[in-house]
Protein backbone atom coordinates (compact mmCIF):
# COMPACT_ATOMS: atom_id res chain seq x y z
CA UNK A 1 0.00 0.00 0.00
CA UNK A 2 1.45 3.42 -0.94
CA UNK A 3 1.73 6.25 1.58
CA UNK A 4 -1.30 8.18 0.29
CA UNK A 5 -3.62 5.16 0.39
CA UNK A 6 -2.38 4.22 3.83
CA UNK A 7 -2.93 7.78 5.04
CA UNK A 8 -6.50 7.81 3.74
CA UNK A 9 -7.18 4.49 5.47
CA UNK A 10 -5.78 5.88 8.73
CA UNK A 11 -7.98 8.99 8.45
CA UNK A 12 -11.12 6.93 7.89
CA UNK A 13 -10.44 4.10 10.33
CA UNK A 14 -8.46 5.67 13.16
CA UNK A 15 -10.27 9.01 13.16
CA UNK A 16 -13.64 7.25 12.90
CA UNK A 17 -14.99 8.85 9.73
CA UNK A 18 -17.92 6.49 9.39
CA UNK A 19 -19.53 8.28 6.45
CA UNK A 20 -16.42 8.38 4.29
CA UNK A 21 -14.35 5.79 2.40
CA UNK A 22 -10.61 6.15 1.70
CA UNK A 23 -11.32 6.37 -2.03
CA UNK A 24 -13.52 9.42 -1.52
CA UNK A 25 -10.68 11.48 -0.03
CA UNK A 26 -9.06 13.55 -2.75
CA UNK A 27 -5.30 14.01 -2.71
CA UNK A 28 -5.31 17.80 -2.96
CA UNK A 29 -8.23 18.68 -0.67
CA UNK A 30 -7.25 20.64 2.50
CA UNK A 31 -7.37 18.30 5.49
CA UNK A 32 -8.55 20.96 7.96
CA UNK A 33 -11.25 23.61 7.94
CA UNK A 34 -13.43 23.77 4.85
CA UNK A 35 -11.79 20.81 3.14
CA UNK A 36 -12.06 17.43 4.79
CA UNK A 37 -13.17 19.16 7.99
CA UNK A 38 -10.62 17.76 10.44
CA UNK A 39 -10.08 19.80 13.62
CA UNK A 40 -7.31 20.32 16.15
CA UNK A 41 -8.16 17.15 18.07
CA UNK A 42 -8.13 15.09 14.87
CA UNK A 43 -4.64 16.52 14.33
CA UNK A 44 -3.59 15.14 17.72
CA UNK A 45 -4.84 11.68 16.77
CA UNK A 46 -3.30 11.93 13.30
CA UNK A 47 0.11 12.89 14.72
CA UNK A 48 0.09 9.77 16.91
CA UNK A 49 -1.07 7.49 14.10
CA UNK A 50 1.57 8.84 11.69
CA UNK A 51 4.23 8.19 14.27
CA UNK A 52 2.87 4.71 14.92
CA UNK A 53 2.50 3.66 11.27
CA UNK A 54 5.43 5.52 9.65
CA UNK A 55 7.80 6.35 12.52
CA UNK A 56 7.64 10.03 11.53
CA UNK A 57 6.96 12.79 14.06
CA UNK A 58 5.22 16.11 13.44
CA UNK A 59 6.22 18.10 16.47
CA UNK A 60 5.35 21.75 16.04
CA UNK A 61 3.25 24.37 14.33
CA UNK A 62 5.73 25.00 11.49
CA UNK A 63 5.95 21.33 10.54
CA UNK A 64 2.21 20.91 10.96
CA UNK A 65 1.43 23.84 8.66
CA UNK A 66 3.49 22.23 5.90
CA UNK A 67 2.40 18.66 6.42
CA UNK A 68 -1.32 19.10 7.06
CA UNK A 69 -2.18 20.99 3.88
CA UNK A 70 -3.48 17.92 2.04
CA UNK A 71 -2.93 14.19 1.59
CA UNK A 72 -0.35 15.06 -1.09
CA UNK A 73 1.56 17.36 1.28
CA UNK A 74 1.38 14.91 4.17
CA UNK A 75 2.58 12.02 2.04
CA UNK A 76 5.51 14.11 0.77
CA UNK A 77 6.38 15.14 4.35
CA UNK A 78 6.37 11.50 5.46
CA UNK A 79 8.31 10.25 2.42
CA UNK A 80 11.13 12.74 3.12
CA UNK A 81 11.46 11.57 6.72
CA UNK A 82 10.81 7.83 6.52
CA UNK A 83 13.38 5.97 8.60
CA UNK A 84 15.89 3.99 6.51
CA UNK B 1 -31.39 50.84 18.51
CA UNK B 2 -31.47 50.71 22.32
CA UNK B 3 -32.21 46.99 22.18
CA UNK B 4 -29.22 46.42 19.87
CA UNK B 5 -26.95 48.21 22.34
CA UNK B 6 -28.37 46.16 25.19
CA UNK B 7 -27.83 42.92 23.28
CA UNK B 8 -24.25 43.91 22.47
CA UNK B 9 -23.64 44.76 26.11
CA UNK B 10 -25.11 41.44 27.27
CA UNK B 11 -22.94 39.56 24.77
CA UNK B 12 -19.85 41.36 26.03
CA UNK B 13 -20.65 40.28 29.58
CA UNK B 14 -21.21 36.67 28.59
CA UNK B 15 -18.01 36.50 26.59
CA UNK B 16 -14.82 35.89 28.44
CA UNK B 17 -11.90 38.30 28.12
CA UNK B 18 -8.62 38.62 29.99
CA UNK B 19 -8.86 42.43 29.66
CA UNK B 20 -7.92 44.11 32.96
CA UNK B 21 -10.29 46.18 35.03
CA UNK B 22 -8.72 49.59 35.51
CA UNK B 23 -5.96 51.34 33.62
CA UNK B 24 -2.24 50.74 33.70
CA UNK B 25 -1.90 53.93 35.78
CA UNK B 26 -4.33 52.63 38.39
CA UNK B 27 -2.46 49.34 38.61
CA UNK B 28 0.79 51.26 39.10
CA UNK B 29 -0.65 53.07 42.11
CA UNK B 30 -1.18 49.69 43.76
CA UNK B 31 2.34 48.56 42.81
CA UNK B 32 3.78 51.78 44.32
CA UNK B 33 1.88 51.22 47.57
CA UNK B 34 3.13 47.63 47.77
CA UNK B 35 6.69 48.83 47.22
CA UNK B 36 6.30 51.49 49.90
CA UNK B 37 4.57 49.51 52.61
CA UNK B 38 3.60 46.03 51.49
CA UNK B 39 0.13 44.60 51.13
CA UNK B 40 -1.26 46.32 54.22
CA UNK B 41 -0.82 49.70 52.57
CA UNK B 42 -2.53 48.48 49.39
CA UNK B 43 -5.54 46.83 51.06
CA UNK B 44 -7.28 50.08 52.22
CA UNK B 45 -7.23 51.42 48.67
CA UNK B 46 -8.52 48.07 47.46
CA UNK B 47 -11.57 48.34 49.76
CA UNK B 48 -12.39 51.74 48.29
CA UNK B 49 -11.80 50.69 44.68
CA UNK B 50 -13.94 47.55 45.00
CA UNK B 51 -16.71 49.56 46.68
CA UNK B 52 -16.62 52.02 43.77
CA UNK B 53 -16.90 49.24 41.18
CA UNK B 54 -19.68 47.51 43.12
CA UNK B 55 -21.80 50.65 43.43
CA UNK B 56 -21.02 52.56 40.23
CA UNK B 57 -20.29 49.81 37.70
CA UNK B 58 -23.17 47.32 37.70
CA UNK B 59 -21.55 45.39 34.83
CA UNK B 60 -18.78 44.31 37.21
CA UNK B 61 -21.35 43.13 39.73
CA UNK B 62 -23.18 41.28 36.97
CA UNK B 63 -20.02 39.35 36.12
CA UNK B 64 -19.98 37.81 39.59
CA UNK B 65 -23.75 37.24 39.50
CA UNK B 66 -23.54 34.49 36.87
CA UNK B 67 -21.85 32.29 39.48
CA UNK B 68 -23.43 33.61 42.67
CA UNK B 69 -27.00 33.12 41.37
CA UNK B 70 -26.25 29.41 40.89
CA UNK B 71 -24.19 28.92 44.02
CA UNK B 72 -26.61 30.76 46.33
CA UNK B 73 -29.98 30.76 44.53
CA UNK B 74 -31.91 31.41 47.74
CA UNK B 75 -30.18 34.67 48.64
CA UNK B 76 -31.78 38.11 48.43
CA UNK B 77 -30.52 40.96 46.24
CA UNK B 78 -28.90 42.63 49.27
CA UNK B 79 -27.13 39.43 50.29
CA UNK B 80 -25.99 38.95 46.69
CA UNK B 81 -24.56 42.47 46.67
CA UNK B 82 -22.58 41.60 49.81
CA UNK B 83 -21.41 38.33 48.24
CA UNK B 84 -20.37 40.12 45.07
CA UNK B 85 -18.37 42.58 47.17
CA UNK B 86 -16.77 39.73 49.11
CA UNK B 87 -15.77 37.73 46.04
CA UNK B 88 -14.37 40.85 44.32
CA UNK B 89 -12.39 41.76 47.45
CA UNK B 90 -10.92 38.26 47.63
CA UNK B 91 -9.83 38.46 44.00
CA UNK B 92 -8.37 41.91 44.65
CA UNK B 93 -6.33 40.56 47.56
CA UNK B 94 -5.09 37.66 45.42
CA UNK B 95 -3.93 40.13 42.75
CA UNK B 96 -2.23 42.35 45.33
CA UNK B 97 -0.42 39.34 46.80
CA UNK B 98 0.62 38.25 43.34
CA UNK B 99 2.08 41.71 42.74
CA UNK B 100 3.86 41.53 46.10
CA UNK B 101 5.39 38.18 45.10
CA UNK B 102 6.68 39.91 41.98
CA UNK B 103 7.95 43.06 43.67
CA UNK B 104 9.38 41.59 46.88
CA UNK B 105 10.12 38.08 45.61
CA UNK B 106 8.09 34.84 45.46
CA UNK B 107 9.75 33.66 48.69
CA UNK B 108 7.37 36.04 50.53
CA UNK B 109 4.54 33.59 49.72
CA UNK B 110 3.76 30.66 51.96
CA UNK B 111 2.60 27.80 49.73
CA UNK B 112 1.30 24.62 51.28
CA UNK B 113 1.64 21.83 48.73
CA UNK B 114 1.18 18.47 50.50
CA UNK B 115 0.15 16.72 47.25
CA UNK B 116 3.50 17.39 45.62
CA UNK B 117 4.73 13.84 46.30
CA UNK B 118 1.71 12.49 44.42
CA UNK B 119 2.66 14.60 41.39
CA UNK B 120 6.24 13.31 41.51
CA UNK B 121 4.81 9.79 41.37
CA UNK B 122 2.77 10.68 38.27
CA UNK B 123 5.78 12.29 36.60
CA UNK B 124 7.83 9.14 37.13
CA UNK B 125 5.48 7.34 34.73
CA UNK B 126 7.15 9.41 31.96
CA UNK B 127 3.96 10.00 30.01
CA UNK B 128 3.89 13.70 30.73
CA UNK B 129 1.42 15.26 33.13
CA UNK B 130 -1.58 17.48 32.51
CA UNK B 131 -2.30 19.87 35.39
CA UNK B 132 -5.91 20.92 35.00
CA UNK B 133 -6.46 24.18 36.77
CA UNK B 134 -9.49 26.46 37.07
CA UNK B 135 -10.04 30.14 37.75
CA UNK B 136 -10.21 29.61 41.47
CA UNK B 137 -8.16 30.61 44.51
CA UNK B 138 -4.67 31.78 43.67
CA UNK B 139 -4.19 30.16 40.28
CA UNK B 140 -1.85 32.99 39.27
CA UNK B 141 -0.13 33.30 42.66
CA UNK B 142 0.98 29.68 42.87
CA UNK B 143 3.01 29.79 39.64
CA UNK B 144 6.28 29.97 41.64
CA UNK B 145 5.52 26.41 42.83
CA UNK B 146 5.80 24.97 39.32
CA UNK B 147 9.62 24.88 38.99
CA UNK B 148 9.80 22.78 42.17
CA UNK B 149 8.25 19.90 40.18
CA UNK B 150 11.55 19.55 38.35
CA UNK B 151 10.20 19.30 34.79
CA UNK B 152 9.72 21.93 32.07
CA UNK B 153 6.23 23.40 32.17
CA UNK B 154 4.14 24.42 29.15
CA UNK B 155 0.99 26.46 29.67
CA UNK B 156 -1.91 27.04 27.33
CA UNK B 157 -2.46 30.74 27.88
CA UNK B 158 -4.36 33.45 26.07
CA UNK B 159 -3.67 37.07 26.88
CA UNK B 160 -5.69 40.07 25.83
CA UNK B 161 -3.69 43.05 24.51
CA UNK B 162 -5.57 45.17 27.06
CA UNK B 163 -4.55 42.97 29.97
CA UNK B 164 -2.26 45.42 31.79
CA UNK B 165 -2.05 43.52 35.05
CA UNK B 166 1.40 42.01 35.49
CA UNK B 167 2.20 38.41 36.34
CA UNK B 168 4.56 38.06 39.30
CA UNK B 169 7.58 37.28 37.10
CA UNK B 170 7.00 40.41 35.00
CA UNK B 171 7.61 42.82 37.90
CA UNK B 172 11.33 42.22 38.28
CA UNK B 173 11.98 40.54 34.90
CA UNK B 174 12.29 37.16 36.54
CA UNK B 175 12.41 34.10 34.30
CA UNK B 176 8.94 32.93 33.43
CA UNK B 177 8.30 29.58 35.17
CA UNK B 178 6.63 28.16 32.07
CA UNK B 179 6.68 28.34 28.27
CA UNK B 180 3.44 29.60 26.77
CA UNK B 181 1.43 27.81 24.11
CA UNK B 182 -0.96 30.09 22.25
CA UNK B 183 -4.44 28.57 21.87
CA UNK B 184 -4.98 30.92 18.91
CA UNK B 185 -2.02 29.32 17.13
CA UNK B 186 -2.18 26.72 14.37
CA UNK B 187 -4.54 23.88 15.38
CA UNK B 188 -4.98 25.47 18.78
CA UNK B 189 -1.44 24.62 19.86
CA UNK B 190 -2.34 20.92 19.94
CA UNK B 191 0.92 19.81 18.27
CA UNK B 192 3.03 21.66 20.84
CA UNK B 193 0.96 20.19 23.67
CA UNK B 194 1.46 16.65 22.37
CA UNK B 195 5.16 17.24 21.87
CA UNK B 196 5.59 18.48 25.46
CA UNK B 197 3.79 15.47 26.92
CA UNK B 198 5.77 13.06 24.81
CA UNK B 199 8.93 14.53 26.33
CA UNK B 200 7.56 13.88 29.82
CA UNK B 201 6.89 17.56 30.51
CA UNK B 202 4.06 19.24 32.40
CA UNK B 203 1.18 20.82 30.52
CA UNK B 204 -1.03 23.32 32.37
CA UNK B 205 -4.52 23.92 31.04
CA UNK B 206 -7.65 25.57 32.38
CA UNK B 207 -10.50 23.09 32.60
CA UNK B 208 -13.21 25.72 33.06
CA UNK B 209 -12.56 28.01 30.10
CA UNK B 210 -13.27 27.63 26.42
CA UNK B 211 -10.61 29.35 24.37
CA UNK B 212 -11.46 31.30 21.22
CA UNK B 213 -13.57 29.36 18.76
CA UNK B 214 -12.86 25.94 20.27
CA UNK B 215 -15.82 23.79 19.31
CA UNK B 216 -14.66 20.86 21.40
CA UNK B 217 -17.05 21.47 24.27
CA UNK B 218 -19.75 19.61 26.07
CA UNK B 219 -22.48 20.71 28.44
CA UNK B 220 -22.35 19.31 31.95
CA UNK B 221 -24.44 20.16 35.02
CA UNK B 222 -22.53 22.52 37.28
CA UNK B 223 -24.14 24.04 40.38
CA UNK B 224 -27.50 22.77 39.22
CA UNK B 225 -27.52 24.07 35.64
CA UNK B 226 -25.91 22.97 32.39
CA UNK B 227 -22.64 24.76 31.78
CA UNK B 228 -20.14 24.60 28.95
CA UNK B 229 -16.74 22.93 29.47
CA UNK B 230 -13.93 22.08 27.06
CA UNK B 231 -12.91 18.45 26.58
CA UNK B 232 -9.81 18.93 24.38
CA UNK B 233 -7.38 18.23 27.22
CA UNK B 234 -9.07 14.89 27.89
CA UNK B 235 -8.71 13.94 24.23
CA UNK B 236 -5.01 14.84 24.43
CA UNK B 237 -4.74 12.74 27.60
CA UNK B 238 -6.40 9.82 25.81
CA UNK B 239 -4.03 9.98 22.86
CA UNK B 240 -0.85 10.67 24.84
CA UNK B 241 -1.55 8.47 27.88
CA UNK B 242 -0.76 11.39 30.20
CA UNK B 243 -2.66 11.46 33.50
CA UNK B 244 -4.77 14.53 34.27
CA UNK B 245 -4.25 15.91 37.77
CA UNK B 246 -6.96 18.32 38.90
CA UNK B 247 -4.89 21.15 40.35
CA UNK B 248 -6.68 23.69 42.52
CA UNK B 249 -5.45 26.30 44.95
CA UNK B 250 -7.11 28.35 47.64
CA UNK B 251 -6.23 31.42 49.62
CA UNK B 252 -5.76 30.62 53.30
CA UNK B 253 -4.87 34.15 54.46
CA UNK B 254 -2.57 37.05 53.58
CA UNK B 255 0.23 35.63 51.38
CA UNK B 256 -0.76 32.07 52.30
CA UNK B 257 -2.09 29.60 49.75
CA UNK B 258 -2.85 25.90 49.68
CA UNK B 259 -2.47 23.70 46.60
CA UNK B 260 -4.54 20.54 46.34
CA UNK B 261 -4.99 17.63 43.92
CA UNK B 262 -8.59 16.52 44.48
CA UNK B 263 -8.56 13.96 41.65
CA UNK B 264 -6.28 12.28 39.13
CA UNK B 265 -8.15 11.33 35.98
CA UNK B 266 -6.88 8.68 33.58
CA UNK B 267 -8.46 8.65 30.14
CA UNK B 268 -8.23 5.41 28.13
CA UNK B 269 -7.06 5.36 24.51
CA UNK B 270 -9.33 4.84 21.51
CA UNK B 271 -12.32 6.94 22.56
CA UNK B 272 -12.89 8.22 19.02
CA UNK B 273 -14.30 11.57 17.90
CA UNK B 274 -17.59 11.76 19.77
CA UNK B 275 -17.67 14.46 22.48
CA UNK B 276 -19.95 12.16 24.47
CA UNK B 277 -17.07 9.71 24.96
CA UNK B 278 -15.24 12.35 27.00
CA UNK B 279 -18.28 13.24 29.11
CA UNK B 280 -17.43 11.01 32.10
CA UNK B 281 -13.99 12.63 32.46
CA UNK B 282 -15.32 16.18 32.17
CA UNK B 283 -17.94 15.20 34.78
CA UNK B 284 -15.18 14.19 37.20
CA UNK B 285 -13.43 17.52 36.78
CA UNK B 286 -16.71 19.39 37.25
CA UNK B 287 -17.49 17.31 40.36
CA UNK B 288 -14.15 18.42 41.84
CA UNK B 289 -14.92 22.04 40.90
CA UNK B 290 -18.39 21.76 42.43
CA UNK B 291 -16.89 20.44 45.68
CA UNK B 292 -14.35 23.28 45.62
CA UNK B 293 -17.06 25.95 45.38
CA UNK B 294 -18.77 24.42 48.40
CA UNK B 295 -15.57 24.52 50.43
CA UNK B 296 -14.36 27.91 49.15
CA UNK B 297 -17.51 29.67 47.87
CA UNK B 298 -15.87 33.09 47.57
CA UNK B 299 -12.82 31.98 45.61
CA UNK B 300 -14.43 31.20 42.25
CA UNK B 301 -13.25 33.84 39.76
CA UNK B 302 -14.53 32.68 36.41
CA UNK B 303 -16.45 35.87 35.64
CA UNK B 304 -18.39 34.98 32.55
CA UNK B 305 -21.61 33.15 31.81
CA UNK B 306 -20.62 29.49 31.56
CA UNK B 307 -24.31 28.65 31.86
CA UNK B 308 -25.13 30.35 28.60
CA UNK B 309 -28.03 28.91 26.61
CA UNK B 310 -27.00 25.56 25.18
Amino acid sequence: MDIKTKLKTIIVEELNFEDLTPAEILNDVPLFGDGLGLDSLDAVELVVQIQKHFGVKIKNMEEGRTAFQSVNALAAFIAERLPE
Amino acid sequence: MKNDARTRSARRLKRWTSRSIGSQFQHRIFYALIRAGGIHLAYPLLYAVVFYYMTCRPSIRQKTAFYLEKRFPQKSAAQRFADSYRISMTLGKVLIERAKAGIRGPETLKLSFPAKARLFGLLEENRGLILMNAHVGGWQVILPALPSLGRPVKMLIERDAQDVDLHYYEHARRPRPFAAIDPKGFLGGSLEMMDALERGEILCVMGDRVFGSDKNVIHVPFLGKRAVFPFSAFKIASVSGAPVAVFFSHRIGPNRYGIEIPDVIRVPAGLGRSPRAFGPYVHRFVAALDAYTREHPYQFFNFYDMWTES
